[in-house]
Protein backbone atom coordinates (compact mmCIF):
# COMPACT_ATOMS: atom_id res chain seq x y z
CA UNK A 1 0.00 0.00 0.00
CA UNK A 2 1.26 3.46 -0.90
CA UNK A 3 0.31 6.44 1.23
CA UNK A 4 1.48 9.96 0.42
CA UNK A 5 0.59 12.73 2.84
CA UNK A 6 1.13 16.42 2.00
CA UNK A 7 4.44 15.90 0.18
CA UNK A 8 6.13 18.98 -1.25
CA UNK A 9 9.26 19.30 -3.35
CA UNK A 10 10.91 22.30 -4.99
CA UNK A 11 13.84 22.57 -7.39
CA UNK A 12 15.60 25.94 -7.06
CA UNK A 13 12.61 28.27 -6.71
CA UNK A 14 10.17 26.12 -8.62
CA UNK A 15 7.65 24.12 -6.60
CA UNK A 16 7.06 20.81 -8.39
CA UNK A 17 5.02 18.99 -5.73
CA UNK A 18 2.68 21.04 -3.60
CA UNK A 19 1.22 19.22 -0.58
CA UNK A 20 0.49 16.15 -2.71
CA UNK A 21 -1.58 13.45 -1.03
CA UNK A 22 -2.72 10.13 -2.45
CA UNK A 23 -3.40 6.55 -1.49
CA UNK A 24 -2.91 3.45 -3.61
CA UNK A 25 -4.23 0.19 -2.18
CA UNK A 26 -2.25 -3.06 -2.41
CA UNK A 27 -2.93 -4.78 -5.74
CA UNK A 28 -4.53 -1.69 -7.25
CA UNK A 29 -3.66 -0.17 -10.66
CA UNK A 30 -3.68 3.57 -10.09
CA UNK A 31 -3.54 5.97 -13.03
CA UNK A 32 -1.68 9.14 -12.15
CA UNK A 33 -2.94 11.63 -14.68
CA UNK A 34 -1.98 15.17 -15.44
CA UNK A 35 -0.55 17.48 -18.08
CA UNK A 36 3.18 17.65 -18.85
CA UNK A 37 5.03 19.27 -15.96
CA UNK A 38 2.30 18.43 -13.43
CA UNK A 39 4.83 16.62 -11.20
CA UNK A 40 4.09 12.98 -12.08
CA UNK A 41 7.71 11.97 -12.73
CA UNK A 42 8.96 13.80 -9.65
CA UNK A 43 6.36 12.03 -7.50
CA UNK A 44 7.56 8.62 -8.78
CA UNK A 45 11.18 9.58 -8.07
CA UNK A 46 10.26 10.68 -4.55
CA UNK A 47 8.34 7.42 -3.99
CA UNK A 48 11.45 5.46 -5.03
CA UNK A 49 13.63 7.39 -2.62
CA UNK A 50 16.00 8.85 -5.22
CA UNK A 51 14.79 12.40 -4.57
CA UNK A 52 14.19 13.71 -1.07
CA UNK A 53 10.90 15.51 -0.43
CA UNK A 54 11.09 18.90 1.30
CA UNK A 55 8.19 17.99 3.57
CA UNK A 56 5.40 15.47 4.03
CA UNK A 57 5.14 11.78 4.84
CA UNK A 58 5.32 8.72 2.62
CA UNK A 59 4.74 5.08 3.48
CA UNK A 60 5.29 2.26 0.97
CA UNK A 61 4.43 -1.17 2.37
CA UNK A 62 5.28 0.37 5.74
CA UNK A 63 8.66 1.73 4.59
CA UNK A 64 9.65 5.40 4.38
CA UNK A 65 11.60 6.05 1.14
CA UNK A 66 13.70 8.72 2.88
CA UNK A 67 15.07 6.21 5.39
CA UNK A 68 14.40 2.78 3.85
CA UNK A 69 14.90 3.57 0.16
CA UNK A 70 17.03 0.46 -0.32
CA UNK A 71 14.27 -1.84 0.96
CA UNK A 72 11.73 -0.13 -1.31
CA UNK A 73 13.98 -0.36 -4.37
CA UNK A 74 14.30 -4.14 -3.81
CA UNK A 75 10.56 -4.65 -4.30
CA UNK A 76 9.84 -2.01 -6.93
CA UNK A 77 10.23 -2.09 -10.68
CA UNK A 78 10.31 1.07 -12.71
CA UNK A 79 9.94 2.12 -16.32
CA UNK A 80 11.16 5.63 -16.94
CA UNK A 81 10.43 7.83 -19.92
CA UNK A 82 13.94 7.33 -21.31
CA UNK A 83 13.83 3.50 -20.86
CA UNK A 84 17.31 3.58 -19.20
CA UNK A 85 18.83 0.79 -21.27
CA UNK A 86 22.39 0.34 -22.55
CA UNK A 87 22.24 1.02 -26.28
CA UNK A 88 25.56 -0.64 -27.05
CA UNK A 89 24.40 -3.92 -25.49
CA UNK A 90 21.81 -6.32 -26.88
CA UNK A 91 18.56 -7.29 -25.16
CA UNK A 92 19.94 -10.40 -23.46
CA UNK A 93 23.04 -8.52 -22.20
CA UNK A 94 20.86 -5.70 -20.86
CA UNK A 95 18.52 -8.05 -19.01
CA UNK A 96 21.40 -10.22 -17.76
CA UNK A 97 23.11 -7.09 -16.38
CA UNK A 98 19.99 -5.88 -14.59
CA UNK A 99 19.28 -9.44 -13.37
CA UNK A 100 22.65 -9.31 -11.56
CA UNK A 101 21.90 -5.84 -10.21
CA UNK A 102 18.48 -6.95 -8.88
CA UNK A 103 19.82 -10.29 -7.60
CA UNK A 104 17.74 -12.45 -9.98
CA UNK A 105 19.16 -15.97 -9.83
CA UNK A 106 16.79 -17.62 -12.32
CA UNK A 107 18.25 -16.55 -15.65
CA UNK A 108 15.54 -18.33 -17.67
CA UNK A 109 13.26 -15.44 -16.68
CA UNK A 110 15.24 -13.26 -19.13
CA UNK A 111 14.19 -15.45 -22.06
CA UNK A 112 10.60 -15.84 -20.78
CA UNK A 113 10.17 -12.07 -20.66
CA UNK A 114 11.76 -11.56 -24.08
CA UNK A 115 9.27 -14.06 -25.48
CA UNK A 116 6.30 -12.52 -23.67
CA UNK A 117 7.11 -9.05 -25.00
CA UNK A 118 7.68 -10.24 -28.58
CA UNK A 119 11.42 -9.51 -28.55
CA UNK A 120 12.70 -13.05 -28.95
CA UNK A 121 13.67 -12.53 -32.60
CA UNK A 122 15.57 -9.34 -31.76
CA UNK A 123 17.37 -10.50 -28.61
CA UNK A 124 20.85 -10.36 -30.18
CA UNK A 125 20.53 -6.91 -31.76
CA UNK A 126 22.05 -3.85 -30.02
CA UNK A 127 19.36 -1.71 -28.35
CA UNK A 128 20.58 1.28 -30.37
CA UNK A 129 18.95 -0.34 -33.42
CA UNK A 130 15.61 -0.87 -31.65
CA UNK A 131 12.50 1.23 -32.37
CA UNK A 132 11.08 3.33 -29.51
CA UNK A 133 8.34 0.78 -29.01
CA UNK A 134 10.78 -2.13 -28.74
CA UNK A 135 12.85 -0.17 -26.20
CA UNK A 136 9.71 0.46 -24.14
CA UNK A 137 8.81 -3.22 -24.16
CA UNK A 138 12.33 -4.19 -23.14
CA UNK A 139 12.27 -1.53 -20.38
CA UNK A 140 9.09 -3.14 -19.07
CA UNK A 141 10.72 -6.58 -19.20
CA UNK A 142 13.65 -5.09 -17.23
CA UNK A 143 11.25 -3.67 -14.63
CA UNK A 144 9.57 -7.07 -14.20
CA UNK A 145 12.77 -9.16 -13.95
CA UNK A 146 12.74 -9.43 -10.16
CA UNK A 147 8.95 -9.88 -9.95
CA UNK A 148 8.40 -6.64 -8.04
CA UNK A 149 5.41 -6.14 -5.77
CA UNK A 150 5.15 -2.48 -6.83
CA UNK A 151 5.51 -1.18 -10.38
CA UNK A 152 6.04 2.47 -11.28
CA UNK A 153 5.43 3.14 -14.94
CA UNK A 154 6.17 6.59 -16.30
CA UNK A 155 4.49 6.99 -19.70
CA UNK A 156 4.90 3.26 -20.49
CA UNK A 157 3.07 3.47 -23.82
CA UNK A 158 4.90 6.49 -25.27
CA UNK A 159 6.21 5.60 -28.72
CA UNK A 160 4.31 2.32 -28.96
CA UNK A 161 2.15 1.51 -31.97
CA UNK A 162 -1.48 0.40 -31.35
CA UNK A 163 -0.45 -3.28 -31.28
CA UNK A 164 2.33 -2.49 -28.80
CA UNK A 165 -0.02 -0.45 -26.58
CA UNK A 166 -2.55 -3.26 -26.56
CA UNK A 167 0.14 -5.86 -25.80
CA UNK A 168 1.70 -3.87 -22.95
CA UNK A 169 -1.58 -2.84 -21.32
CA UNK A 170 -3.17 -6.28 -21.47
CA UNK A 171 0.04 -7.83 -20.11
CA UNK A 172 0.01 -5.37 -17.23
CA UNK A 173 -3.60 -6.09 -16.41
CA UNK A 174 -2.97 -9.83 -16.51
CA UNK A 175 0.22 -9.51 -14.46
CA UNK A 176 -1.60 -7.43 -11.86
CA UNK A 177 -4.45 -9.95 -11.75
CA UNK A 178 -2.12 -12.95 -11.32
CA UNK A 179 0.42 -11.46 -8.92
CA UNK A 180 -1.54 -8.78 -7.07
CA UNK A 181 1.16 -6.25 -7.99
CA UNK A 182 0.44 -2.66 -7.10
CA UNK A 183 0.85 -0.56 -10.25
CA UNK A 184 1.16 3.19 -10.53
CA UNK A 185 0.94 4.40 -14.14
CA UNK A 186 1.67 7.97 -15.16
CA UNK A 187 0.24 9.05 -18.44
CA UNK A 188 -1.40 11.84 -20.31
CA UNK A 189 -2.96 9.53 -22.93
CA UNK A 190 -6.14 9.01 -21.00
CA UNK A 191 -8.24 6.71 -23.16
CA UNK A 192 -5.53 4.02 -22.95
CA UNK A 193 -5.87 3.79 -19.19
CA UNK A 194 -9.65 3.79 -18.92
CA UNK A 195 -9.97 0.00 -19.00
CA UNK A 196 -6.71 -0.76 -17.20
CA UNK A 197 -6.78 1.30 -14.00
CA UNK A 198 -9.04 0.60 -11.07
CA UNK A 199 -8.72 4.18 -9.86
CA UNK A 200 -7.31 7.50 -10.94
CA UNK A 201 -5.59 10.47 -9.33
CA UNK A 202 -5.44 13.79 -11.14
CA UNK A 203 -2.30 15.83 -10.62
CA UNK A 204 -2.16 19.49 -11.58
CA UNK A 205 0.58 21.94 -10.61
CA UNK A 206 2.01 19.42 -8.15
CA UNK A 207 -1.29 18.93 -6.33
CA UNK A 208 -3.80 16.06 -6.46
CA UNK A 209 -7.02 17.81 -7.44
CA UNK A 210 -9.23 14.72 -7.26
CA UNK A 211 -9.11 10.95 -7.20
CA UNK A 212 -11.36 7.90 -7.28
CA UNK A 213 -12.69 5.15 -9.54
CA UNK A 214 -14.17 6.10 -12.91
CA UNK A 215 -17.67 5.40 -11.60
CA UNK A 216 -17.15 7.58 -8.53
CA UNK A 217 -15.78 10.38 -10.68
CA UNK A 218 -18.62 10.09 -13.20
CA UNK A 219 -21.18 10.39 -10.45
CA UNK A 220 -19.39 13.34 -8.94
CA UNK A 221 -18.82 15.35 -12.09
CA UNK A 222 -21.67 14.45 -14.46
CA UNK A 223 -24.73 16.55 -13.70
CA UNK A 224 -26.56 15.03 -16.67
CA UNK A 225 -26.11 12.18 -19.12
CA UNK A 226 -26.09 12.65 -22.89
CA UNK A 227 -27.32 9.65 -24.90
CA UNK A 228 -26.50 9.28 -28.56
CA UNK A 229 -29.20 7.00 -29.98
CA UNK A 230 -29.27 5.51 -33.46
CA UNK A 231 -33.00 5.36 -34.23
CA UNK A 232 -35.56 6.17 -36.94
CA UNK A 233 -37.44 8.44 -34.53
CA UNK A 234 -37.74 12.04 -35.78
CA UNK A 235 -37.62 14.90 -33.27
CA UNK A 236 -40.27 17.55 -33.72
CA UNK A 237 -40.70 19.64 -30.58
CA UNK A 238 -37.20 19.32 -29.03
CA UNK A 239 -38.06 16.65 -26.47
CA UNK A 240 -38.67 12.93 -26.08
CA UNK A 241 -40.69 11.65 -23.13
CA UNK A 242 -40.08 15.01 -21.46
CA UNK A 243 -36.31 14.98 -21.88
CA UNK A 244 -34.49 17.61 -23.99
CA UNK A 245 -33.51 16.19 -27.35
CA UNK A 246 -31.85 17.22 -30.63
CA UNK A 247 -31.91 15.66 -34.08
CA UNK A 248 -28.48 14.64 -35.43
CA UNK A 249 -27.48 13.42 -38.87
CA UNK A 250 -27.98 9.86 -40.20
CA UNK A 251 -30.82 8.75 -37.95
CA UNK A 252 -29.13 9.77 -34.72
CA UNK A 253 -30.66 11.76 -31.87
CA UNK A 254 -29.10 13.14 -28.68
CA UNK A 255 -31.23 12.98 -25.51
CA UNK A 256 -30.15 14.50 -22.21
CA UNK A 257 -31.30 12.72 -19.03
CA UNK A 258 -30.53 13.56 -15.42
CA UNK A 259 -29.80 10.10 -14.07
CA UNK A 260 -28.89 6.61 -15.28
CA UNK A 261 -32.18 5.27 -13.88
CA UNK A 262 -34.04 7.30 -16.51
CA UNK A 263 -32.33 5.57 -19.45
CA UNK A 264 -34.28 2.28 -19.55
CA UNK A 265 -37.81 3.82 -19.38
CA UNK A 266 -36.81 6.31 -22.09
CA UNK A 267 -35.57 3.58 -24.45
CA UNK A 268 -38.65 1.49 -23.71
CA UNK A 269 -40.85 4.42 -24.77
CA UNK A 270 -38.96 4.95 -28.02
CA UNK A 271 -39.05 1.23 -28.85
CA UNK A 272 -42.87 1.20 -28.70
CA UNK A 273 -43.02 2.78 -32.15
CA UNK A 274 -39.44 2.93 -33.49
CA UNK A 275 -36.31 0.84 -33.87
CA UNK A 276 -33.06 1.44 -31.96
CA UNK A 277 -29.78 0.09 -33.34
CA UNK A 278 -27.35 1.54 -30.84
CA UNK A 279 -27.08 3.67 -27.72
CA UNK A 280 -23.89 5.39 -26.53
CA UNK A 281 -23.32 7.52 -23.47
CA UNK A 282 -21.42 10.69 -24.40
CA UNK A 283 -18.95 12.68 -22.27
CA UNK A 284 -18.64 10.01 -19.57
CA UNK A 285 -15.22 8.79 -20.65
CA UNK A 286 -12.06 9.45 -18.67
CA UNK A 287 -10.94 12.25 -20.97
CA UNK A 288 -14.22 14.19 -20.53
CA UNK A 289 -14.05 13.68 -16.75
CA UNK A 290 -10.42 14.88 -16.78
CA UNK A 291 -11.34 18.14 -18.49
CA UNK A 292 -14.34 18.62 -16.17
CA UNK A 293 -12.10 18.15 -13.13
CA UNK A 294 -9.48 20.55 -14.45
CA UNK A 295 -11.97 23.22 -15.48
CA UNK A 296 -13.74 23.01 -12.11
CA UNK A 297 -10.38 23.22 -10.35
CA UNK A 298 -9.39 26.29 -12.35
CA UNK A 299 -12.65 28.13 -11.62
CA UNK B 1 29.01 -5.07 -0.20
CA UNK B 2 27.31 -7.07 -2.96
CA UNK B 3 30.05 -8.73 -5.05
CA UNK B 4 27.64 -9.71 -7.85
CA UNK B 5 26.77 -6.02 -8.32
CA UNK B 6 30.45 -4.97 -8.29
CA UNK B 7 31.30 -7.69 -10.80
CA UNK B 8 28.34 -6.88 -13.08
CA UNK B 9 29.10 -3.15 -13.31
CA UNK B 10 32.88 -3.64 -13.64
CA UNK B 11 32.45 -6.30 -16.34
CA UNK B 12 29.99 -4.13 -18.26
CA UNK B 13 32.28 -1.08 -18.10
CA UNK B 14 35.39 -3.00 -19.19
CA UNK B 15 33.45 -4.52 -22.11
CA UNK B 16 32.36 -0.98 -23.02
CA UNK B 17 36.00 0.08 -23.39
CA UNK B 18 36.38 -2.50 -26.14
CA UNK B 19 33.14 -1.27 -27.74
CA UNK B 20 34.23 2.40 -27.77
CA UNK B 21 36.74 3.17 -30.52
CA UNK B 22 37.93 6.39 -28.82
CA UNK B 23 38.59 4.72 -25.47
CA UNK B 24 40.22 1.69 -27.06
CA UNK B 25 42.43 3.85 -29.28
CA UNK B 26 43.56 5.90 -26.27
CA UNK B 27 44.48 2.89 -24.15
CA UNK B 28 46.39 1.32 -27.04
CA UNK B 29 48.02 4.42 -28.51
CA UNK B 30 49.27 6.02 -25.27
CA UNK B 31 51.21 2.92 -24.09
CA UNK B 32 52.60 2.34 -27.59
CA UNK B 33 53.92 5.93 -27.71
CA UNK B 34 55.29 6.10 -24.17
CA UNK B 35 56.54 2.55 -23.69
CA UNK B 36 57.61 1.60 -27.20
CA UNK B 37 58.15 4.45 -29.67
CA UNK B 38 59.80 7.03 -27.36
CA UNK B 39 62.15 4.63 -25.48
CA UNK B 40 63.07 2.79 -28.68
CA UNK B 41 63.70 6.09 -30.46
CA UNK B 42 65.75 7.69 -27.67
CA UNK B 43 67.81 4.60 -26.72
CA UNK B 44 68.61 3.69 -30.35
CA UNK B 45 69.49 7.32 -31.18
CA UNK B 46 71.91 7.44 -28.24
CA UNK B 47 73.46 4.04 -28.96
CA UNK B 48 73.55 3.93 -32.74
CA UNK B 49 74.24 7.54 -33.81
CA UNK B 50 77.55 9.30 -33.28
CA UNK B 51 77.57 12.63 -31.49
CA UNK B 52 79.76 14.61 -29.10
CA UNK B 53 78.91 16.90 -26.22
CA UNK B 54 80.68 20.23 -25.70
CA UNK B 55 82.60 20.68 -22.42
CA UNK B 56 79.83 22.70 -20.73
CA UNK B 57 77.15 20.11 -21.47
CA UNK B 58 79.46 17.26 -20.41
CA UNK B 59 80.10 19.02 -17.07
CA UNK B 60 76.38 19.46 -16.54
CA UNK B 61 75.80 15.78 -17.34
CA UNK B 62 78.50 14.74 -14.83
CA UNK B 63 76.78 16.90 -12.21
CA UNK B 64 73.44 15.19 -12.92
CA UNK B 65 75.03 11.77 -12.71
CA UNK B 66 76.77 12.54 -9.40
CA UNK B 67 73.48 13.79 -8.03
CA UNK B 68 71.59 10.64 -8.96
CA UNK B 69 74.11 7.84 -8.67
CA UNK B 70 77.55 6.90 -7.55
CA UNK B 71 80.95 7.74 -8.98
CA UNK B 72 81.12 4.43 -10.87
CA UNK B 73 78.68 5.87 -13.37
CA UNK B 74 81.22 8.55 -14.26
CA UNK B 75 83.49 5.79 -15.57
CA UNK B 76 80.76 4.79 -18.12
CA UNK B 77 81.08 5.89 -21.71
CA UNK B 78 79.02 8.91 -22.75
CA UNK B 79 76.44 6.73 -24.53
CA UNK B 80 76.10 4.46 -21.49
CA UNK B 81 75.71 7.46 -19.18
CA UNK B 82 72.96 8.93 -21.33
CA UNK B 83 71.11 5.62 -21.62
CA UNK B 84 71.42 5.11 -17.84
CA UNK B 85 70.03 8.58 -17.16
CA UNK B 86 67.18 8.22 -19.65
CA UNK B 87 66.09 4.70 -18.65
CA UNK B 88 66.23 5.21 -14.89
CA UNK B 89 65.03 8.80 -14.54
CA UNK B 90 63.54 10.51 -17.60
CA UNK B 91 61.60 7.44 -18.64
CA UNK B 92 60.23 6.79 -15.17
CA UNK B 93 58.30 10.06 -15.16
CA UNK B 94 57.41 9.65 -18.83
CA UNK B 95 56.07 6.19 -17.99
CA UNK B 96 53.79 7.67 -15.30
CA UNK B 97 51.87 9.38 -18.09
CA UNK B 98 50.58 5.96 -19.23
CA UNK B 99 48.42 5.21 -16.16
CA UNK B 100 47.50 8.88 -15.73
CA UNK B 101 46.23 9.39 -19.29
CA UNK B 102 44.56 5.98 -19.68
CA UNK B 103 42.91 6.10 -16.23
CA UNK B 104 41.78 9.72 -16.78
CA UNK B 105 40.15 8.81 -20.08
CA UNK B 106 38.32 5.80 -18.62
CA UNK B 107 37.41 7.28 -15.22
CA UNK B 108 36.20 10.60 -16.66
CA UNK B 109 33.63 8.60 -18.62
CA UNK B 110 32.61 6.47 -15.62
CA UNK B 111 29.59 8.28 -14.21
CA UNK B 112 29.10 11.04 -16.74
CA UNK B 113 28.92 8.37 -19.47
CA UNK B 114 25.98 6.82 -17.61
CA UNK B 115 24.40 10.27 -17.28
CA UNK B 116 24.78 11.04 -20.98
CA UNK B 117 23.22 7.69 -21.93
CA UNK B 118 20.47 8.22 -19.33
CA UNK B 119 21.33 4.93 -17.63
CA UNK B 120 22.51 6.41 -14.33
CA UNK B 121 18.89 6.76 -13.24
CA UNK B 122 18.38 3.03 -13.92
CA UNK B 123 21.28 2.29 -11.56
CA UNK B 124 20.07 4.75 -8.91
CA UNK B 125 16.55 3.30 -9.05
CA UNK B 126 18.03 -0.16 -8.43
CA UNK B 127 18.79 -1.74 -5.04
CA UNK B 128 22.51 -0.97 -5.14
CA UNK B 129 24.27 1.30 -2.69
CA UNK B 130 26.11 4.43 -3.85
CA UNK B 131 29.24 2.92 -2.27
CA UNK B 132 28.89 -0.16 -4.51
CA UNK B 133 28.40 2.11 -7.51
CA UNK B 134 31.55 4.14 -6.77
CA UNK B 135 33.72 1.11 -5.98
CA UNK B 136 32.59 -0.55 -9.22
CA UNK B 137 33.47 2.57 -11.16
CA UNK B 138 36.89 2.79 -9.46
CA UNK B 139 37.57 -0.89 -10.25
CA UNK B 140 36.37 -0.44 -13.85
CA UNK B 141 39.09 2.18 -14.32
CA UNK B 142 41.80 0.62 -12.16
CA UNK B 143 41.79 -2.88 -13.72
CA UNK B 144 42.30 -1.81 -17.38
CA UNK B 145 44.67 1.09 -16.57
CA UNK B 146 46.86 -1.04 -14.29
CA UNK B 147 46.85 -3.93 -16.79
CA UNK B 148 47.89 -1.56 -19.58
CA UNK B 149 50.66 -0.16 -17.34
CA UNK B 150 51.98 -3.65 -16.55
CA UNK B 151 51.95 -4.65 -20.23
CA UNK B 152 53.74 -1.38 -21.06
CA UNK B 153 56.32 -2.11 -18.35
CA UNK B 154 57.06 -5.54 -19.87
CA UNK B 155 57.20 -4.13 -23.41
CA UNK B 156 59.54 -1.32 -22.29
CA UNK B 157 61.78 -3.91 -20.65
CA UNK B 158 61.99 -5.97 -23.82
CA UNK B 159 62.73 -2.91 -25.97
CA UNK B 160 65.32 -1.37 -23.63
CA UNK B 161 67.15 -4.61 -22.86
CA UNK B 162 66.97 -5.67 -26.49
CA UNK B 163 68.51 -2.41 -27.73
CA UNK B 164 71.12 -1.98 -24.99
CA UNK B 165 72.31 -5.54 -24.32
CA UNK B 166 75.09 -5.38 -26.91
CA UNK B 167 76.44 -2.21 -25.23
CA UNK B 168 76.01 -3.06 -21.53
CA UNK B 169 76.42 -6.87 -21.80
CA UNK B 170 73.79 -7.19 -19.06
CA UNK B 171 70.10 -6.51 -18.53
CA UNK B 172 69.77 -2.89 -17.38
CA UNK B 173 65.98 -3.03 -16.95
CA UNK B 174 64.25 -3.13 -14.49
CA UNK B 175 66.37 -1.28 -11.96
CA UNK B 176 65.21 -0.85 -8.34
CA UNK B 177 63.77 2.55 -9.39
CA UNK B 178 61.43 0.80 -11.82
CA UNK B 179 60.35 -1.88 -9.34
CA UNK B 180 59.41 0.74 -6.74
CA UNK B 181 57.68 2.76 -9.43
CA UNK B 182 55.52 -0.12 -10.65
CA UNK B 183 54.71 -1.57 -7.24
CA UNK B 184 54.34 1.62 -5.20
CA UNK B 185 54.22 5.01 -6.91
CA UNK B 186 52.31 3.94 -10.03
CA UNK B 187 49.36 2.33 -8.16
CA UNK B 188 49.15 5.39 -5.87
CA UNK B 189 49.19 7.84 -8.81
CA UNK B 190 46.69 5.62 -10.61
CA UNK B 191 44.27 5.58 -7.68
CA UNK B 192 44.61 9.36 -7.24
CA UNK B 193 43.87 9.92 -10.92
CA UNK B 194 40.84 7.62 -10.79
CA UNK B 195 39.42 9.08 -7.57
CA UNK B 196 39.68 12.65 -8.86
CA UNK B 197 38.18 11.76 -12.23
CA UNK B 198 35.33 9.71 -10.75
CA UNK B 199 34.59 12.60 -8.38
CA UNK B 200 34.58 15.08 -11.28
CA UNK B 201 32.52 12.64 -13.36
CA UNK B 202 29.88 12.47 -10.64
CA UNK B 203 29.46 16.24 -10.56
CA UNK B 204 29.51 17.36 -14.21
CA UNK B 205 26.92 16.72 -16.91
CA UNK B 206 29.02 16.04 -20.02
CA UNK B 207 32.06 13.91 -20.83
CA UNK B 208 33.73 16.97 -22.34
CA UNK B 209 33.48 18.86 -19.03
CA UNK B 210 34.87 15.81 -17.22
CA UNK B 211 37.89 15.46 -19.54
CA UNK B 212 38.61 19.21 -19.45
CA UNK B 213 38.72 19.22 -15.65
CA UNK B 214 40.36 15.79 -15.38
CA UNK B 215 43.15 16.85 -17.74
CA UNK B 216 44.56 19.03 -14.96
CA UNK B 217 45.80 15.87 -13.21
CA UNK B 218 48.41 15.37 -15.94
CA UNK B 219 50.11 18.65 -14.92
CA UNK B 220 51.91 17.40 -11.74
CA UNK B 221 53.30 14.43 -13.73
CA UNK B 222 54.53 16.82 -16.41
CA UNK B 223 56.07 18.86 -13.56
CA UNK B 224 58.04 15.78 -12.42
CA UNK B 225 59.18 15.20 -16.01
CA UNK B 226 60.35 18.82 -16.40
CA UNK B 227 62.09 18.52 -13.01
CA UNK B 228 64.03 15.52 -14.31
CA UNK B 229 65.00 17.09 -17.61
CA UNK B 230 66.07 20.37 -16.02
CA UNK B 231 67.97 18.62 -13.26
CA UNK B 232 65.95 20.42 -10.61
CA UNK B 233 65.31 17.13 -8.79
CA UNK B 234 65.52 13.43 -9.59
CA UNK B 235 62.84 10.87 -8.95
CA UNK B 236 65.02 8.47 -7.02
CA UNK B 237 64.01 5.75 -4.57
CA UNK B 238 63.70 8.05 -1.56
CA UNK B 239 61.61 10.65 -3.36
CA UNK B 240 59.36 7.94 -4.82
CA UNK B 241 58.64 6.50 -1.36
CA UNK B 242 57.94 9.99 0.05
CA UNK B 243 55.69 10.87 -2.91
CA UNK B 244 53.84 7.55 -2.63
CA UNK B 245 53.18 8.15 1.08
CA UNK B 246 51.88 11.68 0.43
CA UNK B 247 49.63 10.45 -2.40
CA UNK B 248 48.38 7.58 -0.21
CA UNK B 249 47.26 10.12 2.41
CA UNK B 250 45.59 12.28 -0.28
CA UNK B 251 43.83 9.15 -1.63
CA UNK B 252 42.49 8.24 1.81
CA UNK B 253 41.19 11.79 2.33
CA UNK B 254 39.60 11.76 -1.14
CA UNK B 255 37.93 8.39 -0.49
CA UNK B 256 36.42 9.81 2.70
CA UNK B 257 35.21 12.89 0.88
CA UNK B 258 33.65 10.82 -1.90
CA UNK B 259 31.82 8.68 0.65
CA UNK B 260 30.69 11.74 2.59
CA UNK B 261 29.49 14.03 -0.18
CA UNK B 262 27.97 11.65 -2.69
CA UNK B 263 24.60 10.41 -1.61
CA UNK B 264 21.98 9.04 -3.97
CA UNK B 265 19.83 12.18 -3.90
CA UNK B 266 22.71 14.46 -4.80
CA UNK B 267 23.84 12.16 -7.62
CA UNK B 268 20.31 11.90 -8.95
CA UNK B 269 19.61 15.62 -8.86
CA UNK B 270 22.98 16.33 -10.56
CA UNK B 271 21.93 14.28 -13.58
CA UNK B 272 18.47 15.78 -14.12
Amino acid sequence: MITVREVSKSFSNQRVLNKTSLTCQKGEILGLLGPNGAGKTTLIRVLNGVILPDSGEISINGYDPVIDGHEIRKVTGIVTESAGLYHQMNAVENLAFFADIYGVKNKSRIYDLLRQFGLDDHKSKPIGTYSTGMKKRLALAKALLHEPSILYLDEPTNGLDPDGISMVLSYLKEYNYQNGTTVLICSHVLHQLENVCSSFAFLDNGHIIDSGSLLQLQEKYSTHIKLNIHTNMKIENGNVSGFPCEQLENNHIRVTVNHKDEISPLLKNILLEHWIHSVAIEEQDLESIYFMIRSRNNE
Amino acid sequence: MNRTVLKAITKKDIKDIFRSKTLLLTIILIPVIFSLIIPAGVVSTILYFDFELDTGTQKMLDKFLLKVGNEEILAFSLKEQLVYLFVNYMMVSLFLLIPVITASTIAANSLVGEKERKTLESLLFAPITVKELFISKILSSFIPAFSVSLISFILSGIIINGLSYSTFKELIFPSMNWIVLVLLLLPMVLILTILLNVLISSRVKTYQEATNLGGIIVLPVLGILIGQVSGLFFLGLGLMVILSTIILIINLVLLRQIAKYNDRHLLFEKQI
